[in-house]
């Protein structure tokens, strides 16, 4: 019988050694474990919380106790809420000169390398430690224009009103258990506002690292650009690798409206203790345009699926998403997009990599609603296998409750193929450059769709995780 | 008040509860929830031994539920037709289980046309080498009909090959879910999957949901799946309405079309007459 079983070898897991640097714990303050009425009063008084927003804590936390866990998706056993620490202050104020951030933490993000993306390539940056912002800049011509950029906290001490308006509206504490927690005890994270009109034509980033051990980070994001405004932000994370269980549940809010851009990138590469189980959702209005670029290395478990919520006419959603699913990674990654009004329409891309026993699962829902006439929706999603030992699962749900539309789905799944390498090694390339040379290729859409810097920054993880896998 | 219903047919992998497509539900005592014990009359077992090969047919006119097992022994060829065409105030559901040996082939035909309600699902397992799984199906909905199908081609052995083409319609206010699963399992290598669906969608009203599953423990497999859903051609509707037609002659006429690929597949000539009577019947009047 002719032997199918092709030779092999393996690498477990990824040199991570600049993401693994671990600091050690200096908060000023970190709240008792698991999650209590105590605990959410206790962050709330030490944040100088306003009253409504108290009330909207324990609002979440009454919610959260009620809602059960996922019925679907990823084990998210090892997740024991009362040994998770909910809120960290590092030993740092918040400040707007890089020189004042403390050098223990500088260090961490100047081997990151945001000080001098900084520089080169970006208007504004927010870094968050642990569960406080402690460095916010943004560039002076567009604070003029009357762009705000700001972490969360200062925004609700300062800008009370349009915080209220929208402040967890579009991912309400009911969505599901995570959006409660997040709703509890959220800290830091970013507001950003692009008046109308506004063109914001370098982007904005906001660093999410989480140094302390056992711990969560909740930061909240909220984004409005309004009419006829654009604006391209990116979003890192990363986090040193404990023993312990970590836990991300951030919230991400987006309001687009009327013939506003905006573009939301993301690169997560947390480390392999991290269950992720962020939310984030964007509303768009006529004309308006939603852009996500995805990009999922990091983490033990993930469960992030970028929502679209299209419902103004002719309103647009394009995602582009890579999942790299390693040793011990269980990633549930994917995308919805609800077409709700006429002729909006949804460009769904993604590429998911599984290897070394890592899962990967592709998970979308598409909704396209009765008065959406003339909706389009294309989703093509596309999965490579390194291994046998890894998982690769499609899930896409297409709900179309319109006739008059055009709604496509592709799929596909497999390894390299021999062909291909034997193409590129007959040529004088190594076989492992040219495996790594399809990998970048098979990723190529994403790339495109990313800031020089950050594309270069992704190719590397890429390379990395490739390193000696096949043979 | 609503009766209690119990679970009847689930999708191999849950998702979002918000899009109701995890489970099929039928009442409570049509049929117990995974089948074992089906209402006397309505089960089938067969098996086609090596080498054989071995054409059945099952028509489902009256029986509101049915359970057909069927094992393909190595070599051996299985050519199986399901014609589903239940007057339009009845329930029905029916489940069948194909397992497929080294080197033997299913070729399975479906129809399912009639009833008010239908709950179906299809098990096709690739278990030995070589094996073949080749399930192309056809469903329609009118009135106020609610169609509910899982369909799922295990390949578990070395080299199989799975296909699996759906084709529907939608009209008036008649809802479907279509689930379609290749699931490759680990050590299926050299295997290849391939599935599509087409839906047509004849007037506003009508719901869809297409779930398409591909679960993949083996990395040395070819799958691709596709679907497409979407209105009648409106330069082909144009051009069929302008040689004199009516709009539910056109409609029959797009449909017809694209159900021909499947139709074809059945090889009883009055069988085949009688599906296509049945569908013009259907589209014509609504009922």
């Amino acid at each position: 019988m002719e032997d199918v079983t092709r030779k092999k070898t393996y690498v477990e897991d990824i040199e991570r050694s600049l993401y693994d640097i671990r600091n050690e714990d200096r908060s000023l303050y970190k709240s008792a474990k698991g999650l209590t009425e105590a605990v959410v009063r206790d962050i709330s008084q030490r944040k100088g919380d306003p009253d409504w927003m108290l009330q909207k804590r324990l609002e979440s936390l009454k919610i959260y106790n009620e809602l059960s866990m996922p019925s679907w998706g990823p084990d998210l056993s090892p997740l024991r809420m009362d040994d998770i620490v909910t809120y960290v202050r590092p030993d740092a104020k918040m400040t707007g000169n890089w020189k004042e951030v403390p050098a223990e933490i500088k260090d961490t993000f100047d081997r990151l390398g945001i000080p001098e993306a900084e520089k080169t390539s970006l208007a504004g940056v927010g870094a968050q430690y642990d569960s406080e912002v402690v460095y916010h800049s943004v560039q002076k011509e567009l604070a003029d224009q009357g762009v705000i950029y700001t972490d969360f906290e200062t925004a609700v001490r300062e800008y009370p009103d349009l915080v209220k308006e929208y402040f967890m509206t579009l991912i309400p504490p009911t969505a599901h258990k995570f959006a409660a927690l997040h709703g509890a005890v959220w800290s830091g994270g970013s507001f950003v506002y692009v008046p109308e009109g506004v063109h914001v034509d370098i982007p904005l980033q906001s660093y999410f690292r989480l140094n302390a051990a056992g711990a969560g980070q909740f930061e909240h994001t909220l984004i409005i650009c309004e009419k006829g405004s654009s604006l391209h932000f990116i979003e890192g994370c990363s986090a040193p690798k404990y023993n312990v269980t970590n836990l991300h549940a951030g919230a991400v809010e987006l309001f687009v409206k009327e013939g506003a851009r905006l573009r939301y990138s993301t690169i997560e590469n947390w480390s392999r203790n991290m269950m992720n189980l962020n939310t984030k959702r964007a509303l768009v209005d006529k004309d308006g345009v939603i852009e996500w670029v995805s990009g999922s290395f990091g983490s033990h478990v993930s469960c992030l699926y970028p929502t679209s919520v299209l419902r103004g006419e002719n309103a647009k959603c394009e995602f582009t998403g890579v999942t790299f699913a390693s040793k011990g990674q269980d990633l549930d990654t994917g995308a919805s997009a609800l077409l709700l009004a006429p002729h909006t329409s949804a460009n769904i891309n993604t590429r998911t990599i599984s290897k070394a026993g890592g899962k990967a699962t592709y998970r979308s829902a598409v909704k396209v609603a009765p008065a959406a006439k003339g909706a389009k929706c294309l989703v093509n999603c596309e999965s490579l296998m390194l291994d046998d030992r890894s998982r690769s699962d499609t899930l896409p749900v297409m709900d179309i409750q319109a006739a008059d539309v055009e709604v496509g789905h592709e799929a596909k799944i497999g390894r390299i193929s021999d062909e291909a390498i034997f193409y590129l090694t007959s040529r004088g390339i190594d076989e492992k450059e040219a495996q790594a040379m399809i990998v970048r290729g098979f990723v190529e859409p994403i790339s495109k769709a990313l800031p020089v810097e950050y594309a270069v920054e992704m190719n590397n993880l890429i390379n990395l995780e490739l390193e000696g896998t096949m043979g | 008040m609503e009766k209690e219903k119990t679970l009847y047919s689930a999708i191999p992998m849950r998702t979002w509860r918000w899009l109701g497509v995890n489970g099929a539900y039928v009442p409570a005592g049509v049929v117990p929830a995974d089948g074992n014990d089906v209402p006397a009359g309505a089960d089938r077992q067969w098996s086609v031994a090596q080498g054989a090969v071995r054409t059945e047919t099952v028509v489902y006119r009256t029986e509101q539920a049915g359970r057909v097992t069927i094992d393909v022994a190595p070599g051996a060829k299985l050519h199986y037709t399901q014609v589903q065409l239940l007057p339009a105030d009845k329930g029905h559901v029916d489940s069948l289980e194909i397992n497929v040996a080294e080197g033997a082939e299913a070729r399975v035909t479906i129809a399912e046309l009639g009833a008010a309600e239908t709950v179906s699902k299809v098990t096709i397992n690739l278990a030995g080498d070589g094996a073949v799984g080749d399930l192309a199906a056809i469903y329609l909905g009118n009135g106020s009909r609610k169609v509910d199908l899982n369909y799922v081609i295990r390949q578990a052995g070395r080299r199989t090959k799975a296909d699996m083409q759906v084709r529907g319609a939608l009209k008036d206010c008649s809802e479907k879910i279509f689930r379609g699963t290749l699931d490759f399992l680990r050590g299926s290598k050299g295997s290849v999957g391939r599935e599509r669906e087409e839906v047509v969608l004849l007037n506003e009203g009508v719901r869809n949901r297409s779930v398409p599953l591909m679960l993949s423990g083996e990395d040395d497999v070819d799958g691709h799946h596709a679907v497409s859903v979407g209105k009648m051609d409106q330069e082909k509707l144009f051009y069929i309405t302008s040689r004199g037609l009516d709009l539910s002659e056109a409609q029959r006429l797009v449909v017809e079309a694209s159900f021909n690929p499947v139709l074809e597949r059945v090889e009883d000539t009055a069988l085949r007459a009688e599906i296509e009577q049945y569908i013009e019947e259907r589209i014509s009047d609504g009922k």
